[in-house]
């Protein structure tokens, strides 16, 4: 132990005195581990981010669209799902405790005396709130009474309340939905932006009714239903259940694909980990690259420091070195390099993933395991590409090293 | 007993399929506290006997002892614990660590010893008071001159106590006045009971030995 401390010295000696060599090995075994430590915070980031996510919209949820995959993929929304589906769904589901139709309307122009806001109006059930977990904070919810009266009051969203009446309190304030006037019975809770940056809060509940009446002149299709069960555990089975249902009720025959799009949990982790998967397996390939080529570096920088430092080599062996501690005392040297360099591509990777936050505000998270993965990385690369230069030092003779 | 005893010591070198005899039936008794010098012509083969005696080497036949040690089949490891507890090398080309200050030179041989021992440090110093360059211990060795690096490889080669002094043309890089100091701290530490070997091609630094041994075309002449 004594004696290995000693060569250990020998080494930060070296690594002190050969300082251009320390230099460029330190240059590209830091981009190397910066590279890669990045990503495994973004990864990190990523799944922390979904998680994140998937609470908000809720683990025990799915949603359903009209349109299949297809017509999802080229921006079109076909309305497929009927007032009728969802009021066999809420009879055959045992398992929901709230089955909520959806219908949406972007840049609807709402205005208050002259002000004037173009916002996206939901037209949905009483159990609206209930079924995003999203309280009206003031006033208070729209009714049965109202969905089935066909009645002209809404819910405000904080952020549209503030852009229609500044600091007035909109509870009982009327407002024109196109030429609609609405009554604002209640305003819901803060909730803030979605990471692609959609204001959640830029919004306006009527009921579901009013809306497909007075502004659509539909009566029979709406563009969504949410379902929320009971269990979370078995809803990738409901998932199957609620597609099976539909699909029966749709008349689709086998082999022809959906004509609706069923969003739960898992589909939401799966598309925001593809979303940044491109990118992070990007940064892994040029991550993997850099490190590798500091490998190299790094091997090719020793076997010449050991050329260049055969003399040095005979002379310790003269004095009484074994050839283990020669391999030690480079191998040493390298390992000692590449911690070093691991340490500054971590400094590296925490600052260039502030900015990469700041510019793509995309989710990076630090954790202990980006920075083992680091210093664990560090030595991989220092031993594996400091052994074959250490070895050929370690076996060079004494009588030909101490010739030079 | 001798210090070193060589007995029918031969070493071949093979350059392709040509083997070249370097030493042929080499046998030699050095006494301890003897001051030996060995004198030859380049390709006499000295240089060959210098590895064998400091075993940097190993013969192909024949019989070391060295310090009552066969040694002459001993692997790598078990030759660089002899060369660390018994020989003490000063070269020609002084051969210090160029990164290392003189103290840690002078240190170098103690990182490899087997046994801890204290106070190395301070024999160290002792040792550099002794050559005469207490004053220079945190000095480079780019830093001093010839004479002065050569006093750093003596301390160095005495620092852990070895029972041979083994100096390969101790002298070949400098003046003749320094030369002169040079051989004349060798002797001295002669005097205090050090056995000291020198190789040499040099009449005047042979005179310095109580006894010559001449090595010419690989045999030894007395």
């Amino acid at each position: 132990m004594d004696r290995l401390f000693r060569i250990i010295s020998q080494s930060l000696k070296a690594v002190k005195a050969f300082k251009l060599r320390t230099l460029f090995c330190l240059l590209s075994v830091s981009l190397g581990i910066a590279s890669i430590s990045v990503i495994v915070a973004a990864t990190e980031g990523a799944y922390k981010k979904a998680l994140e996510i998937v609470d908000r919209f809720g683990p025990d949820a799915i949603l359903v669209f009209g349109g299949g995959e297809e017509a999802r993929a080229t921006g079109e929304r076909m309305k497929t799902i009927t007032l009728d589906d969802i009021e066999a769904a809420q009879q055959a589901f045992f398992s929901a405790y709230v089955v909520v139709p959806m219908t949406a309307m972007r840049d609807v122009t709402v205005s208050y005396r002259d002000k004037k806001y173009q916002t996206l109006i939901v037209g949905s059930t009483s159990d609206y709130s209930r079924v995003w977990t999203w309280p009206v904070v003031q006033g208070s919810d729209f009714t049965d009474e109202d969905v089935k009266g066909l009645r002209n009051v809404g819910l405000i969203g904080q952020f549209l309340a503030r852009e229609l009446f500044g600091e007035v309190d909109p509870v009982g304030k009327n407002v024109l939905v196109r030429r609609i006037p609405v009554q604002i019975v209640g305003v819901l809770s803060e909730r803030g932006t979605t990471p692609a940056g959609d204001r959640l809060d830029d919004r306006m509940i009527i009921p579901i009714t009013t809306l497909m009446r007075k502004l659509q002149n539909e009566t029979t299709y709406v563009s969504a239903l949410r379902i929320r069960f009971y269990d979370q555990k078995n809803l990738n089975a409901y998932v199957e259940e609620v597609r099976s249902f539909l699909r029966e009720r749709h008349k689709i025959p086998q082999g022809e694909p959906d004509d609706f799009t069923i969003i739960s949990p898992k589909e939401i982790i799966k598309f925001l980990v593809a979303l940044t998967g491109s990118l992070v397996i990007f940064l892994g390939v040029t991550g993997v690259i850099s490190l590798v080529i500091a490998g190299f570096v790094l091997a090719n920088l020793f076997l010449l420091s050991v050329r260049e430092r055969t003399r040095e080599i005979g002379i310790r062996r003269a004095a009484g070195a074994k050839k283990k501690d020669i391999l030690l005392q480079f191998l040493g040297e390298s390992v000692v390099i590449t911690t070093l360099g691991g340490i500054i591509g971590l400094a590296l990777a925490l600052l260039s993933s502030k900015l990469l936050m700041y510019i793509a505000q995309f989710p990076i998270y630090f954790s202990w395991k980006a920075f083992a993965v680091g210093i664990l990385l560090s030595w991989i690369v220092g031993i594996g590409f400091g052994m074959q230069p250490a070895n050929r030092a370690a076996n060079l003779k004494p009588i030909e090293a101490i010739r030079g | 007993m001798p210090l070193c005893e060589m007995e029918n010591i031969r070493k071949t070198f093979y350059l392709g399929t040509v083997a070249v005899e370097i030493l042929k039936n080499v046998n030699l008794n050095v006494e301890r506290g003897e001051f030996v010098a060995i004198m030859g012509t380049s390709g006499s083969g000295k240089t060959t006997l210098m590895n064998i005696i400091g075993c940097l080497d190993t013969p192909t036949s024949g019989r070391y002892v060295l310090a009552e040690k066969e040694v002459s089949r001993l692997s790598d490891d078990e030759l660089s614990v002899i060369r660390n507890e018994h020989i003490g090398f000063v070269f020609q080309n002084f051969y210090l660590l160029p990164y290392a200050t003189v103290l840690e030179n002078v240190l170098l041989p103690t990182l490899y010893i087997e046994k801890h021992k204290d106070n190395l440090e301070h024999r160290a110093i002792d040792l550099l008071q002794l050559v005469g360059l207490s004053e220079r211990i945190k000095f480079k060795p780019g830093q001093l001159s010839g004479g002065e690096q050569q006093r750093v490889a003596i301390a160095r080669a005495l620092v852990n106590d070895p029972d041979l002094l083994l100096a390969d043309e101790p002298t070949g890089q400098l003046d003749s006045k320094t030369a002169e100091e040079i051989m004349n701290l060798l002797r001295e530490m002669n005097t205090q009971g050090k056995t000291v070997l020198v190789i040499t091609h040099d009449q005047n630094i042979a005179a310095y030995a109580q006894r010559t041994v001449q090595i010419k075309d690989g045999i030894l002449i007395e």
